[in-house]
Protein backbone atom coordinates (compact mmCIF):
# COMPACT_ATOMS: atom_id res chain seq x y z
CA UNK A 1 0.00 0.00 0.00
CA UNK A 2 2.56 2.11 1.05
CA UNK A 3 4.53 1.23 -2.51
CA UNK A 4 1.36 2.14 -3.95
CA UNK A 5 0.51 5.58 -2.88
CA UNK A 6 4.40 7.10 -3.71
CA UNK A 7 3.61 5.99 -6.55
CA UNK A 8 0.39 7.44 -7.20
CA UNK A 9 1.65 10.76 -5.33
CA UNK A 10 5.29 11.02 -7.58
CA UNK A 11 3.15 10.31 -11.09
CA UNK A 12 0.57 12.85 -9.79
CA UNK A 13 3.25 15.64 -9.15
CA UNK A 14 5.30 14.94 -12.36
CA UNK A 15 2.40 16.77 -14.53
CA UNK A 16 1.87 19.41 -11.66
CA UNK A 17 5.31 20.29 -10.91
CA UNK A 18 7.05 20.66 -14.66
CA UNK A 19 5.46 23.17 -16.36
CA UNK A 20 5.27 25.63 -13.24
CA UNK A 21 9.09 24.71 -12.78
CA UNK A 22 10.25 25.14 -16.87
CA UNK A 23 8.15 27.83 -18.16
CA UNK A 24 8.69 30.15 -14.99
CA UNK A 25 12.11 30.33 -16.23
CA UNK A 26 11.74 29.63 -20.01
CA UNK A 27 9.83 32.34 -21.78
CA UNK A 28 7.13 31.29 -23.66
CA UNK A 29 6.81 31.75 -27.57
CA UNK A 30 3.43 34.80 -27.76
CA UNK A 31 1.32 32.93 -29.43
CA UNK A 32 1.71 30.10 -26.94
CA UNK A 33 0.77 32.60 -24.32
CA UNK A 34 -2.17 34.08 -25.82
CA UNK A 35 -3.94 30.46 -26.36
CA UNK A 36 -2.75 29.84 -22.67
CA UNK A 37 -5.55 31.93 -22.29
CA UNK A 38 -8.26 29.92 -23.13
CA UNK A 39 -7.70 26.91 -21.07
CA UNK A 40 -9.26 27.85 -18.09
CA UNK A 41 -12.61 28.24 -20.55
CA UNK A 42 -11.96 25.14 -22.33
CA UNK A 43 -11.07 22.60 -19.52
CA UNK A 44 -14.09 23.95 -17.29
CA UNK A 45 -16.36 23.62 -20.32
CA UNK A 46 -14.93 20.05 -20.87
CA UNK A 47 -15.83 19.23 -17.32
CA UNK A 48 -19.52 20.61 -17.08
CA UNK A 49 -20.65 19.65 -20.47
CA UNK A 50 -20.23 15.98 -20.18
CA UNK A 51 -21.82 16.09 -16.92
CA UNK A 52 -24.95 17.18 -18.01
CA UNK A 53 -24.51 14.59 -21.18
CA UNK A 54 -23.62 11.88 -19.84
CA UNK A 55 -25.65 9.75 -17.81
CA UNK A 56 -24.41 7.22 -15.07
CA UNK A 57 -23.87 4.38 -17.40
CA UNK A 58 -21.55 6.54 -19.34
CA UNK A 59 -23.53 6.48 -22.36
CA UNK A 60 -24.40 9.84 -24.39
CA UNK A 61 -27.77 11.15 -23.40
CA UNK A 62 -29.61 14.01 -21.80
CA UNK A 63 -29.12 13.76 -18.02
CA UNK A 64 -32.49 16.05 -17.12
CA UNK A 65 -32.15 16.24 -13.32
CA UNK A 66 -28.43 17.51 -13.85
CA UNK A 67 -29.48 19.97 -16.77
CA UNK A 68 -32.55 21.64 -15.07
CA UNK A 69 -30.60 22.30 -12.22
CA UNK A 70 -27.96 23.54 -14.12
CA UNK A 71 -30.16 26.19 -16.13
CA UNK A 72 -30.98 27.88 -12.83
CA UNK A 73 -27.49 27.76 -11.69
CA UNK A 74 -25.89 29.34 -15.05
CA UNK A 75 -28.36 31.95 -14.88
CA UNK A 76 -27.95 33.16 -11.44
CA UNK A 77 -23.75 32.75 -11.66
CA UNK A 78 -24.48 35.41 -15.15
CA UNK A 79 -26.40 37.92 -12.93
CA UNK A 80 -25.03 37.31 -9.22
CA UNK A 81 -21.25 35.77 -9.68
CA UNK A 82 -21.40 34.48 -6.43
CA UNK A 83 -19.95 31.11 -5.71
CA UNK A 84 -21.18 30.63 -2.55
CA UNK A 85 -24.46 31.57 -4.21
CA UNK A 86 -23.99 29.21 -7.03
CA UNK A 87 -23.07 26.07 -5.29
CA UNK A 88 -26.54 26.55 -2.61
CA UNK A 89 -29.05 27.39 -4.73
CA UNK A 90 -27.85 24.17 -7.15
CA UNK A 91 -27.96 22.07 -4.28
CA UNK A 92 -30.83 23.37 -2.75
CA UNK A 93 -32.62 22.92 -6.32
CA UNK A 94 -30.71 19.27 -7.10
CA UNK A 95 -32.27 18.76 -3.79
CA UNK A 96 -35.96 19.81 -4.71
CA UNK A 97 -35.98 18.16 -8.02
CA UNK A 98 -35.06 14.70 -6.62
CA UNK A 99 -38.83 15.03 -5.18
CA UNK A 100 -40.36 15.76 -8.56
CA UNK A 101 -38.69 13.31 -11.10
CA UNK B 1 0.91 41.33 3.94
CA UNK B 2 2.08 38.22 2.75
CA UNK B 3 -0.78 36.38 5.81
CA UNK B 4 -3.81 38.73 4.75
CA UNK B 5 -3.29 37.24 1.40
CA UNK B 6 -3.24 33.87 2.65
CA UNK B 7 -6.35 34.73 4.96
CA UNK B 8 -7.93 36.22 0.94
CA UNK B 9 -7.26 33.00 -0.67
CA UNK B 10 -8.37 31.24 2.18
CA UNK B 11 -11.97 33.18 2.01
CA UNK B 12 -12.54 32.35 -1.98
CA UNK B 13 -12.01 28.62 -1.43
CA UNK B 14 -14.44 28.10 0.91
CA UNK B 15 -17.16 26.78 -1.64
CA UNK B 16 -14.67 24.35 -2.53
CA UNK B 17 -14.54 22.96 1.19
CA UNK B 18 -18.22 22.81 0.33
CA UNK B 19 -17.73 20.31 -2.29
CA UNK B 20 -14.53 18.80 -0.88
CA UNK B 21 -15.78 17.58 2.50
CA UNK B 22 -18.91 15.26 1.29
CA UNK B 23 -16.69 14.00 -1.71
CA UNK B 24 -13.67 13.33 0.12
CA UNK B 25 -16.43 11.68 2.81
CA UNK B 26 -17.39 9.09 -0.07
CA UNK B 27 -13.90 8.13 -0.82
CA UNK B 28 -12.86 7.18 2.48
CA UNK B 29 -15.96 5.37 3.61
CA UNK B 30 -15.35 3.24 -0.20
CA UNK B 31 -11.43 3.05 0.53
CA UNK B 32 -12.73 1.54 4.10
CA UNK B 33 -15.05 -0.87 2.16
CA UNK B 34 -12.16 -1.94 -0.22
CA UNK B 35 -9.98 -2.90 2.90
CA UNK B 36 -7.79 0.70 3.43
CA UNK B 37 -7.47 1.82 6.89
CA UNK B 38 -8.46 5.30 7.83
CA UNK B 39 -4.68 6.55 8.02
CA UNK B 40 -4.03 5.01 4.51
CA UNK B 41 -7.35 6.74 3.12
CA UNK B 42 -5.56 10.31 4.87
CA UNK B 43 -2.56 9.03 3.68
CA UNK B 44 -3.46 8.83 0.12
CA UNK B 45 -5.71 12.05 0.62
CA UNK B 46 -2.31 13.89 1.37
CA UNK B 47 0.51 12.55 -1.22
CA UNK B 48 -2.02 11.70 -4.08
CA UNK B 49 -4.58 14.75 -3.46
CA UNK B 50 -6.11 13.95 -6.56
CA UNK B 51 -9.72 12.77 -6.55
CA UNK B 52 -10.82 11.02 -9.86
CA UNK B 53 -7.40 8.78 -9.34
CA UNK B 54 -7.85 8.35 -6.30
CA UNK B 55 -11.27 6.78 -6.60
CA UNK B 56 -9.86 4.99 -9.52
CA UNK B 57 -7.56 3.56 -7.34
CA UNK B 58 -10.25 2.20 -4.88
CA UNK B 59 -12.02 0.59 -7.45
CA UNK B 60 -9.11 -1.12 -8.92
CA UNK B 61 -7.57 -2.21 -5.59
CA UNK B 62 -11.17 -3.96 -4.66
CA UNK B 63 -10.52 -5.85 -8.26
CA UNK B 64 -7.34 -7.10 -6.62
CA UNK B 65 -5.39 -5.29 -9.71
CA UNK B 66 -1.76 -4.92 -8.63
CA UNK B 67 -0.03 -1.05 -7.76
CA UNK B 68 1.91 -0.88 -11.19
CA UNK B 69 -1.16 -0.75 -13.46
CA UNK B 70 -2.69 1.84 -10.89
CA UNK B 71 0.11 3.97 -10.94
CA UNK B 72 0.42 3.94 -14.60
CA UNK B 73 -3.36 4.77 -14.94
CA UNK B 74 -3.27 7.57 -12.12
CA UNK B 75 -0.44 9.08 -14.45
CA UNK B 76 -2.46 9.64 -17.02
CA UNK B 77 -5.28 10.67 -15.58
CA UNK B 78 -4.11 13.49 -14.03
CA UNK B 79 -1.57 14.55 -17.03
CA UNK B 80 -4.24 17.04 -17.71
CA UNK B 81 -2.32 19.41 -14.79
CA UNK B 82 0.01 19.70 -17.66
CA UNK B 83 -2.25 22.50 -19.17
CA UNK B 84 -3.24 23.73 -15.76
CA UNK B 85 0.19 24.55 -14.45
CA UNK B 86 1.60 25.88 -17.37
CA UNK B 87 -1.31 28.10 -17.82
CA UNK B 88 -0.47 28.88 -13.42
CA UNK B 89 3.34 29.25 -14.37
CA UNK B 90 2.91 32.49 -16.13
CA UNK B 91 1.70 34.28 -12.87
CA UNK B 92 4.94 32.62 -11.32
CA UNK B 93 7.84 33.97 -13.34
CA UNK B 94 11.16 33.41 -11.40
CA UNK B 95 9.84 32.39 -7.89
CA UNK B 96 11.61 29.94 -6.20
CA UNK B 97 11.70 26.18 -7.22
CA UNK B 98 10.63 25.06 -3.74
CA UNK B 99 7.71 27.28 -3.39
CA UNK B 100 6.61 26.56 -6.78
CA UNK B 101 6.85 22.68 -5.92
CA UNK B 102 4.61 23.19 -2.74
CA UNK B 103 2.14 25.19 -5.19
CA UNK B 104 2.40 22.43 -7.74
CA UNK B 105 1.36 19.87 -4.91
CA UNK B 106 -1.56 21.28 -4.31
CA UNK B 107 -2.62 21.71 -7.46
CA UNK B 108 -6.16 20.37 -8.47
CA UNK B 109 -9.17 21.26 -11.18
CA UNK B 110 -10.93 23.23 -8.41
CA UNK B 111 -8.44 25.24 -6.92
CA UNK B 112 -6.84 25.96 -10.71
CA UNK B 113 -10.48 27.65 -11.04
CA UNK B 114 -10.82 29.34 -8.31
CA UNK B 115 -7.85 31.09 -8.63
CA UNK B 116 -7.84 31.44 -12.42
CA UNK B 117 -11.55 33.18 -11.53
CA UNK B 118 -9.66 36.39 -10.62
CA UNK B 119 -5.74 36.26 -12.05
CA UNK B 120 -4.98 39.37 -10.86
CA UNK B 121 -5.15 38.13 -7.39
CA UNK B 122 -2.87 34.97 -7.98
CA UNK B 123 -0.20 37.18 -10.03
CA UNK B 124 2.88 37.06 -8.03
CA UNK B 125 0.73 36.62 -4.97
CA UNK B 126 2.08 32.69 -3.82
CA UNK B 127 0.63 32.98 -0.29
CA UNK B 128 -3.06 33.81 -2.17
CA UNK B 129 -3.29 30.93 -3.82
CA UNK B 130 -1.44 28.97 -0.86
CA UNK B 131 -4.18 29.77 0.88
CA UNK B 132 -6.70 28.27 -1.78
CA UNK B 133 -4.81 25.20 -2.04
CA UNK B 134 -4.22 24.14 1.69
CA UNK B 135 -8.23 24.85 2.73
CA UNK B 136 -9.19 22.55 -0.01
CA UNK B 137 -6.67 19.83 0.89
CA UNK B 138 -7.58 20.42 4.58
CA UNK B 139 -10.96 19.41 3.54
CA UNK B 140 -10.44 16.74 1.24
CA UNK B 141 -7.93 15.13 3.70
CA UNK B 142 -10.24 15.89 6.62
CA UNK B 143 -13.35 14.49 4.48
CA UNK B 144 -11.05 11.51 3.65
CA UNK B 145 -10.24 10.44 7.24
CA UNK B 146 -13.61 11.10 8.50
CA UNK B 147 -15.51 9.10 5.73
CA UNK B 148 -13.36 6.46 6.57
CA UNK B 149 -13.62 6.28 10.37
CA UNK B 150 -17.60 7.19 10.43
CA UNK B 151 -18.69 7.36 7.30
CA UNK B 152 -21.65 4.93 7.25
CA UNK B 153 -23.77 7.55 9.39
CA UNK B 154 -23.81 10.47 6.47
CA UNK B 155 -25.14 9.84 3.16
CA UNK B 156 -23.37 11.37 0.55
CA UNK B 157 -26.25 10.81 -2.03
CA UNK B 158 -28.67 13.35 0.09
CA UNK B 159 -29.44 17.23 -0.03
CA UNK B 160 -27.97 17.98 -3.21
CA UNK B 161 -24.87 16.95 -2.07
CA UNK B 162 -23.92 15.50 -5.85
CA UNK B 163 -24.33 18.89 -7.46
CA UNK B 164 -22.32 20.89 -5.50
CA UNK B 165 -19.11 20.40 -7.35
CA UNK B 166 -20.90 20.56 -10.26
CA UNK B 167 -22.69 23.61 -9.29
CA UNK B 168 -18.99 25.61 -8.58
CA UNK B 169 -18.15 24.29 -12.14
CA UNK B 170 -20.99 25.79 -13.74
CA UNK B 171 -20.51 28.97 -11.66
CA UNK B 172 -16.44 29.08 -12.41
CA UNK B 173 -17.17 28.77 -16.21
CA UNK B 174 -19.50 31.48 -16.48
CA UNK B 175 -17.01 33.34 -14.84
CA UNK B 176 -14.04 33.22 -17.52
CA UNK B 177 -16.82 34.38 -20.20
CA UNK B 178 -15.70 37.72 -20.77
CA UNK B 179 -16.04 38.16 -24.39
CA UNK B 180 -17.67 36.77 -27.28
CA UNK B 181 -14.69 34.84 -28.29
CA UNK B 182 -14.68 33.01 -25.36
CA UNK B 183 -18.94 31.82 -25.81
CA UNK B 184 -17.70 30.63 -28.70
CA UNK B 185 -15.24 28.21 -27.23
CA UNK B 186 -17.20 27.31 -24.77
CA UNK B 187 -19.74 25.66 -27.11
CA UNK B 188 -17.03 24.55 -28.90
CA UNK B 189 -15.17 22.89 -26.35
CA UNK B 190 -18.59 21.54 -25.09
CA UNK B 191 -18.99 19.55 -27.85
CA UNK B 192 -15.40 18.21 -28.63
CA UNK B 193 -15.39 17.24 -25.01
CA UNK B 194 -18.63 15.27 -25.74
CA UNK B 195 -17.00 13.77 -28.69
CA UNK B 196 -13.92 12.89 -26.49
CA UNK B 197 -15.20 11.24 -24.10
CA UNK B 198 -17.49 9.23 -25.99
CA UNK B 199 -14.45 8.00 -28.29
CA UNK B 200 -11.60 7.22 -25.60
CA UNK B 201 -11.81 5.92 -22.47
CA UNK B 202 -10.35 7.40 -19.21
CA UNK B 203 -10.79 11.27 -19.19
CA UNK B 204 -8.38 12.07 -21.49
CA UNK B 205 -11.13 14.31 -23.26
CA UNK B 206 -10.36 17.29 -20.61
CA UNK B 207 -6.44 17.23 -21.87
CA UNK B 208 -7.88 16.85 -25.56
CA UNK B 209 -10.34 19.51 -25.41
CA UNK B 210 -7.91 21.66 -23.38
CA UNK B 211 -5.11 21.85 -26.04
CA UNK B 212 -7.68 21.61 -29.00
CA UNK B 213 -10.35 24.32 -27.88
CA UNK B 214 -7.68 26.59 -26.52
CA UNK B 215 -5.70 26.46 -30.25
CA UNK B 216 -9.36 26.95 -31.75
CA UNK B 217 -9.60 30.06 -29.31
CA UNK B 218 -6.70 31.99 -30.37
CA UNK B 219 -7.04 31.14 -34.13
CA UNK B 220 -10.40 32.82 -33.95
CA UNK B 221 -9.14 35.84 -31.97
CA UNK B 222 -6.44 36.30 -34.96
CA UNK B 223 -8.80 35.54 -37.56
CA UNK B 224 -10.49 38.49 -36.19
CA UNK B 225 -7.67 40.89 -35.41
CA UNK B 226 -6.89 40.45 -39.35
CA UNK B 227 -10.33 41.83 -40.22
CA UNK B 228 -9.66 44.62 -38.50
Amino acid sequence: MLILILGMGTVTFIPRFLPMAFLTRWGLPKRVKEGLDYIPISILSAIVFPILFFNEEGTVGIRAHYILAAIPVFIFSWKVKSLWGSVLLGMLVYWGLGFVL
Amino acid sequence: MENDQFKNGVKAALPIVLGYLPVGMAFGVLARTAGLTPFEAGSMSILVYAGASQFLAIEMISKGIPWGPIVIATFFINLRHLLMSSTLSLHFKGHRLRTLGLLSAQLTDESFAVAMSNPSKISNRPSYLFGIQMISQIAWVAGSVGGALFGRLVDHKEYGIPFALSSLFICLLVIQIKKVHHLWVMVIAGIFSILFKWAFPGNWYILLTGILASGIGIAIEMAGRDKK
